[in-house]
């Protein structure tokens, strides 16, 4: 178990004590992944440094252009920040998902990045929004797509023993966009989802054709999967039944879930996705004619 | 009838402001001086013999007071369920437990336990003991235990790895019935492992003072059968054992009719060991793989009718997964095979059905006891009869129902029944005139209303053995003392006995203080279990009252010079006959000795005290048994490309012979609907292919959530049974029994698919669906 | 060990508690300060028994590591009303029969206490969210609900 306990009040401050302890220590924000993780010995850690409380981490705020979500927000803060419902509707959706109002009030969206779990449901949304996470160690600060951070299910390429994410950053919602988060479980809470699906969608200034569109699918790899060929398929495409349901069948191509006894099998998973992320591209496309950019 | 006071009305629990406010205490909470904490090393094999275990590092560990293994705790067989104290004269209850052997039969079976300053220690102390396992060949499945070349997990004598007996029951010539039948169906239904999640996990604290008295509190069900257990498994007289609830239970559903687990026995065996009280509390997941779970299994139903719909014979055959040690796994099948044979009037049943020793956690007693594994099949058998007949499912029950009266393979009679009411106001509830018209031709979401009907018992006689015992003490201010052994797991005994008692007496419910789960201060009684609490040491508690009442009106028809039977008595007032409530002032005691009209309760028994008297009342009840009955219509929806069922609502009708409480009665029905709907969609326990549970925490085992609840309607019906008291019968369990078939109904009215196997998951729905859109295509 | 002084609000009271830094919140509160009101049916956040709020908000206590709660206002359910004036939700829980075994119940009051705190007139919706964590296996939830609504109509006055 851990020995020591750090409520440090500044970025500054954590990163000196993470210095301090060579590698020994780490970083918890809400602590619902990582104190499981020590207490059953999957992690080892001799003490936490708890980001929780830092000041300059807490706002929810929009910054050129992009959401800025400090590193101690919460699922809940999200959930209910009518800033992040008008500029990033499905990551206060998704935020929803997670576990429950206990978990969500305590857990934090970067938490829910770093642990790397791939169908973890804030990550699958800001993957899908295209968000981006401010790094930050001694020397410096860095940027990484949210997609891009994940080594291997559960691995993270950020090392909490070394450096904070200090922020997320989500391109906010524009005009002729919509987007969609499907999650299919089989328990409304305290479930981990049988597949997570999100997309965004940009519609041409008439509303009749993709201009582009991001799919995000999980868990069917590493990380958050990216349909490529689906997006490919999409980007200029009209929006017709026909173009969704080719793009949805290409998608599934690039999907690798494995067997879960808990949570589906492969064969069941490859079953459904296509229709999940066919789901998801309707409703994006019908809520981007809504929009003004604006409204959710 | 006598006007009601207190019976029938929605009081407010007696426990609610203790358990509302957090100072209601379970066992969980106890903290003695010097209390130790004990945790359990588990088998990680399936089936294994120990060939070394070294406790010698674990020992060395600070703070470390005790370890206990088979080598150093009592070899004296017993059977952590009930069924030990209860199995009737004519049958050998099965002892196959030791509180640690030296083979470990299921992934998770008890190896040593450790009893330490801290649960840390413990723990960390747990991680020293050195085992040495020799595999053995595991199986798990009940078909394959019963073959020749399967394991022998304990010796047995009515078949390969069969516990106790083959269960029989036949009545009329079933093969003549078919062959009478103008239409048959006949069927396999596969059933899931599902678990009690109480709130509370197992837990006990133990005492052993110097003389060697043995204090256990704990989280039974049954404190006086436990005692029985327990005096055997460590070879002392019963005298010397106390079995307590401190006083509540987070929750039993079965779980602990009997020891809970083996959190006694280990509590004790660290206690003997280290002179000081311990406790031991299951973790969540010990609770999973480590303590009796529903039984799993087959059933295979054959079901004959006439063109007419009027069933001939009804074959049932049940084949349950035991796991590792027998618990209750003689009586579950007989349960099931009497209960689902006598929903309905068919002249010619047979039913056959054992449990079968397999190397995973034991089944034993979960609410409904085997009858919701049996209606599964049964009540989709009717369906299926119904469907190709071209005949309305309510009214093929209807027509076949069981009547008052009625010849049935039960040796007690049915004297009541409200099951026609039942399917009648579920279905109205429900609207059931939507059936066949609630979807749009090509839509992809699809609805469907289902039904499903049953019985069940009121007390576990002829199963087991079952008698009660009630003391009633009038104090000498004309309160009165219950004492009852049952137990208050959240089920409102300690509500709906003093209900009874007040009533019978003619006391007002304030006036009534209730001992009870506590074998020290309570007569013996067989627990709470087989819906039979309000039933039977209700029965007892009746007659206790009655005993008072009647020394009572003796004493103050003595006293009013009037014969008791021309003195009425209610609300705590004794008077002759008419006279008015109003003209009752004053004392009522004359110092004169002139006669009065009237006393009070309170000056009566001050009266009776003063001349060296006490009024205490006996009942001793063998209560006999009665059919409670229940409707369930359910509607759900299908989403036919992913396969999710999602149940929309369930409308629950139950005959429970008499209301005591409606509030409590309709809490235990939802309870026991929502318990109905996670079986039926979405709980299961799974194994790895080596015997490991998968599903061990609340996180992966799928129990609804407020979230995933259904709207849940409950009806009452009343028929006041003539044995019940006031006309009570059981409902416990009942709320579980046709729930899986009424959704199972209900889903095969959406999508036209009979599904044999529980849960119905997304996934083994979808697999279903897209083989019936192949064979379309 | 390593021991440390946990300061806090507790109640409505300051307090001070050496706890070992590896402690978690629900064993200090239970096993230290025997306040077993607040149980433990899980110890994995799974359950909810051992809601309580914390700075407005319901927390699993059990996931807490004890010195999270350092500065913070923690509420537990000894603390929400007096035998004189319970807390609405704990007469509501008591007259719609919401409570059976009892062993969820604290917890499920917590949880509805932090709701009706910052939404005083909650819908259906807001309440099964609300208690999605909390699990009981006794009711239902039809009562549950139901007691929650009928605390939420007090408070209208
Ligand atoms: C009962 C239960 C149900 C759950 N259900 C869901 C669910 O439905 N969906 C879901 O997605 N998740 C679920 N989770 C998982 C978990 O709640 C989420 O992953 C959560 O978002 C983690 O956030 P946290 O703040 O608690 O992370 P922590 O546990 O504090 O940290 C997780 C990891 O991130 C690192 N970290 C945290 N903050 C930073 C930072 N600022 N910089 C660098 N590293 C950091 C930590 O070192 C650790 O390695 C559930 C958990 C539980 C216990
Ligand atoms: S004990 Fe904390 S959630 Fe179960
Ligand atoms: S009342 Fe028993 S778990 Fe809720």
């Amino acid at each position: 178990m851990f020995q020591g306990y750090y409520l440090p009040q500044s970025v500054k401050e954590a990163l000196d004590i993470l210095a301090n302890h060579k590698g020994q220590a780490s970083i918890i924000g809400g602590g619902t992944d990582i104190v499981l993780d020590i207490q059953e010995g999957k992690k080892k850690c001799a003490a936490f440094i708890d980001v929780s409380q830092i000041p300059e981490l807490q706002a929810i705020e929009e910054v050129d252009g992009y959401l800025r979500l400090g590193a101690a927000v919460t699922h809940a803060q999200a959930n209910r920040s009518a800033l992040v419902q008008k500029t990033a509707p499905i990551l206060a959706e998704a935020c929803s998902k997670v576990g429950s109002l206990q978990i969500r009030n305590i857990a934090t969206l970067v938490g829910n990045v770093v642990n790397g779990q791939p169908a973890a449901d804030a990550a699958v949304a800001l993957a899908a929004l295209g968000a981006k996470a401010l790094i930050e160690d001694g020397k410096g600060q860095r940027e990484a797509m949210v997609e891009e951070l994940y080594a291997d299910v559960g691995k993270s390429l950020i090392d909490p023993t070394k450096e904070i994410v200090t922020a997320l950053l989500v391109p906010v919602q524009k005009k002729g966009q919509g987007s969609a988060f499907i999650r299919l479980d089989q328990r409304k809470a305290l479930a981990l989802p049988m597949l997570n699906v999100a997309v965004v969608v940009q519609l041409d200034e008439k509303g009749e054709c993709f201009e582009w569109v991001r799919i995000i699918m999980a868990p069917v790899g590493p990380g958050p999967v990216r349909s490529l060929k689906g997006e490919g398929l999409l980007a200029g495409a009209a929006t017709s039944r026909e173009a969704i349901f080719q793009a949805a069948n290409a998608a599934v191509t690039e999907a690798n879930p494995r067997s879960s006894a808990l949570r589906g099998s492969r064969e069941y998973r490859l079953d459904v996705l296509p229709i999940l992320v066919k789901r998801a591209l309707e409703v994006a496309v019908t809520r981007a004619k809504k929009t003004d950019g604006r409204e959710g | 009838m006598k006007t009601l006071n207190i019976v029938g009305k929605s009081l407010r629990r007696a426990d609610a402001l203790e358990k509302a406010t957090g100072t209601a205490t379970f066992s969980t909470d106890l903290n003695l001086p010097g209390m130790l904490y004990a945790k359990t090393l588990r088998s990680p094999h399936a089936h294994a013999r120990i060939i070394e275990i070294d406790t010698t590092e674990a020992e060395k560990l600070l703070g470390v007071k005790a370890v206990a293994t088979w080598k150093n705790t009592p070899r004296l067989l017993f059977n952590t369920s009930a069924t030990m104290t209860f199995t009737l004269p004519n049958q050998e209850p099965v002892l196959d437990q030791y509180i640690f052997d030296n083979v470990v039969r299921y992934v998770g079976d008890e190896v040593a336990a450790v009893a330490a300053i801290s649960e840390r220690v413990a723990e960390a102390a747990l991680k020293l003991i050195k085992v040495e396992y020799e595999l053995l060949p595991a199986v798990f499945d009940p078909l394959e235990a019963m073959e020749e070349s399967a394991p022998d997990i304990h010796p047995c004598h009515a078949g390969k790895n069969i516990p106790g007996e083959i269960i029989k029951i036949p009545m009329g010539d079933v093969e003549k019935g078919f062959a009478e039948s103008d239409i048959i169906y006949e069927n396999r239904f596969t059933l899931p492992i599902q678990k009690h999640v109480q709130l509370e996990t197992q837990a006990a604290v133990a005492q052993v003072s110097p003389d060697g008295n043995i204090t256990v509190w704990s989280t039974t069900q049954t404190p006086h059968p436990s005692r029985i257990i327990l005096a055997a498994a460590f070879g002392v007289s019963q005298s010397k054992v106390r079995v307590l609830n401190p006083p509540y239970i987070g929750g039993g559903f079965g779980v602990r009719i009997g020891l809970s687990a083996k959190a006694e026995p280990i509590a004790v065996t660290l206690a003997k060991l280290t002179g000081k009280p311990v406790k031991v509390v299951y973790s969540r997941e010990e609770d999973f793989i480590a303590s009796d779970t529903r039984h799993a299994g087959y059933v295979w139903v054959k079901l004959g009718a006439k063109r007419d719909g009027t069933f001939q014979a009804i074959e049932l055959k049940g084949v349950l997964n035991g796991g590792a040690y027998c618990s209750f796994s003689c009586e579950t099948p007989g349960v099931m095979g009497a209960m689902g044979l006598s929903v309905y009037r068919i002249p010619n049943v047979s039913y056959y059905g054992h449990s079968v020793y397999t190397n995973i956690t034991p089944a034993g007693a979960m609410r409904g006891f085997g009858n919701p594994q049996g209606m599964f099949a049964i009540e989709q058998a009717v369906d299926e009869i119904a469907a190709q007949l071209g005949l309305d499912p309510l009214e093929l029950r209807k027509q076949n129902i069981i009547r008052v009266g009625d010849p049935w393979i039960l040796p007690y009679s049915c004297r009541s029944t409200g099951l026609e009411e039942c399917i009648s106001k579920a279905a109205e509830e429900l609207n059931w005139q939507r059936r066949g018209t609630m979807n749009e031709p090509g839509s992809k979401i699809l609805r469907g209303i289902g039904i499903g009907v049953g019985t069940h018992v009121s007390n576990s006689w002829p199963f087991c053995v079952d008698y009660d015992n009630a003391y009633i003490t009038v104090l000498q201010d004309g309160s009165i003392m219950v004492a009852t052994g049952v137990p208050e797991m959240g089920t409102g005994t300690i509500t709906t006995l003093p209900q009874l008692a007040a009533e019978t007496i003619g006391i007002p419910l304030d006036q009534v203080g209730i001992t009870f789960g506590d074998t020290l201060t309570t007569p013996f009684d067989i627990g709470s279990h087989a819906s039979r609490t309000l039933y039977a040491a209700g029965t007892a508690v009746v007659a206790a009252a009655n005993d008072v009442r009647r020394q009572i009106l003796e004493y103050a028809g003595d006293l009013l010079k009037t014969a008791p039977e021309h003195l009425e008595f209610a609300n705590g007032l004794i008077k002759k006959q008419g006279l008015r409530d109003s003209e009752c002032v004053g004392s009522g005691v004359c110092q004169l000795n002139e006669v009065q009209n009237f006393i009070t309760m309170k000056d009566l028994a001050y009266h009776a005290h003063l001349r060296n008297k006490q009024f205490i009342g006996i009942g001793r009840t063998t209560p006999p048994n009665a059919p409670p009955w229940h409707a369930h219509v359910t509607e759900v929806e299908v989403d036919t490309e992913t396969g999710m069922v999602t149940v929309i609502k369930v409308a629950a009708a139950h005959d429970v012979g008499k209301a005591i409480n409606p509030l409590i009665v309709e809490g235990q029905i939802e309870g026991g609907v929502l318990m109905g709907v996670g079986y039926s969609i979405s709980e299961e326990i799974k194994r790895d292919a080596k015997g490991k549970p998968l599903h061990t925490s609340i996180h992966k085992y799928l129990l609804p959530t407020a979230a995933d609840a259904p709207e849940i309607k409950a009806i009452i019906v009343e028929t006041n049974d003539p044995t019940g008291p006031f006309g009570a019968k059981g409902v416990g369990e009942c709320g579980m029994v046709p729930t899986p078939a009424a959704i199972a109904n209900a889903v095969y009215d959406a999508t036209g698919i009979r599904f044999t196997e529980l849960p119905l998951t997304p996934e083994r729905v979808l697999k279903k669906l897209q083989e019936k859109n192949k064979n379309i295509i | 060990m390593n021991l440390t002084t946990l300061q806090f609000v507790l109640n409505g009271e300051e307090t001070a508690i050496v706890v070992d830094t590896s402690d978690m919140l629900v064993d200090v509160l239970r096993e230290r300060m025997l306040l077993t009101g607040t149980k433990k049916g899980c110890g994995k956040g799974e359950c909810g028994a051992c809601t309580v709020i914390m700075n407005g908000a319901a927390v699993n206590s059990c996931m807490i590591p004890a010195l999270k709660a350092m500065g913070s206002v923690v509420e537990t359910i000894e603390g929400i009303g007096t035998l004189e004036k319970l807390h609405p939700l704990q007469e509501s829980f008591m007259d719609e029969g919401a409570i059976q075994c009892g062993f969820c119940t604290p917890g499920m009051i917590m949880s509805a206490k932090a709701l009706l705190d910052s939404q005083p007139h909650p819908d259906g919706k807001q309440i099964r969210e609300a208690i999605a964590g909390n699990i009981c296996r006794c009711t239902g939830y039809v009562k549950i609900k139901k007691a929650i609504l009928s605390a939420s109509e007090k408070l209208k006055g």
